[in-house]
């Protein structure tokens, strides 16, 4: 592996990491509001609750980024980023489409 | 409504308190809280240091089509729909952190919530009772607030095609904006005359 490559991955690791010392800070203080925020289920998110720092850490040092793309139609995209919108009326947009957004390991749980 | 226990009336109370902070007016206090008319008075006046103001303003759906309300109440009704179907607590706590969750979220866009709490509750009964429903956009699948029965084919939101001046007007942090009704905007609706008190408010 080169250097520029363990740099990346660092930097993955540095992201997971505050991404999910993050996510479990907010569930631990509102589930509900987490949820939303997060785009997270339920079971996600009482999942998240219960993981120890060494589990987090471990999660963290992974060559994956642990979190996705939550506008990820191209449609929601380009409406939201769309031609010089100001700040204020992209927020707007993003919060309206985020809250009803399927929420992520909802539909594997509901299948199972 | 009676309490009779110790806790029950404490929780009255702290719900009371919560809807006084968030400016909840008395009729809605009283629809909601278990507490006489005498105490949510009393309680209103120790929170605000002054009387609840008298009278309940005539509201009606119009007011949620003007565009920048339109846009805030969206979103304040997508939080709210998604409050309910995820959290297991009673409606009325549900409002308060939605409403809550509205602020936050126009905290963190440093700009000024247009719309109050008693026109978020107000709005709640409007889909309750069937004279507002969620539209969906088909340029970016998002939910609107729009009137009810309205076709919902080829329907655009205000932020996909947002009327030609309103991209200058509302910069400013004038609350007044929303107020204002813009041209153009009566395509999104017939404009229905529904006072509060013939829209089924309990
Ligand atoms: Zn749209």
């Amino acid at each position: 592996m080169n250097v520029a490559n363990g740099e990346i991955s660092r930097e993955i690791g540095d992201i997971n990491l505050a991404y999910m010392l993050l996510a479990q800070k907010l569930v631990k203080q509102d589930r509900v509001a987490a949820m939303f925020r997060l785009g997270v289920s339920r079971e996600l998110a009482d999942m998240l609750a219960n993981m120890s720092l060494a589990q987090i850490v471990k999660l963290a040092a992974s060559n994956f980024l642990l979190c996705s793309f939550r506008l990820d139609e191209h449609a929601s995209m380009s409406a939201v980023v769309g031609e010089g919108k100001d700040t204020m009326l992209q927020q707007a947009h993003m919060s309206i489409l985020m809250s009803a957004r399927n929420l992520q390991g909802q539909k594997e749980a509901a299948t199972v | 409504m009676s309490t009779k226990s110790v806790l029950g009336e404490v929780r009255e109370v702290q719900l009371a308190i919560q809807l006084i902070h968030l400016g909840a007016r008395l009729q809605f206090l009283e629809a909601e809280v278990g507490l006489s008319r005498e105490r949510l008075i009393r309680l209103y006046k120790e929170i605000k240091g002054v009387s609840p103001p008298k009278g309940l303003l005539p509201f009606s759906t119009d007011w949620y089509m003007t565009w920048l309300a339109n846009i805030h109440s969206s979103m304040f009704y997508n939080m709210y729909q998604f409050m309910k179907t995820h959290s297991d607590e009673e409606k009325v706590w549900v409002l308060i952190k939605s409403y809550k969750l509205y602020l936050q979220q126009i905290e963190a866009q440093e700009s000024e919530p247009i719309l109050d709490f008693t026109r978020a509750y107000t709005m709640v009964r409007f889909f309750d009772s069937d004279m507002l429903q969620l539209s969906t956009c088909c340029r970016c699948a998002g939910q609107f607030v729009a009137h009810a029965h309205d076709h919902k084919s080829g329907y655009v939101c205000v932020l996909c095609r947002p009327p030609s001046r309103a991209g200058k007007a509302r910069g400013s942090k004038r609350a007044a904006g929303g107020e204002i009704s813009v041209p153009g905007m009566e395509s999104i609706g017939l404009a229905v005359e529904a006072a509060l008190d013939g829209g089924g408010l309990h």
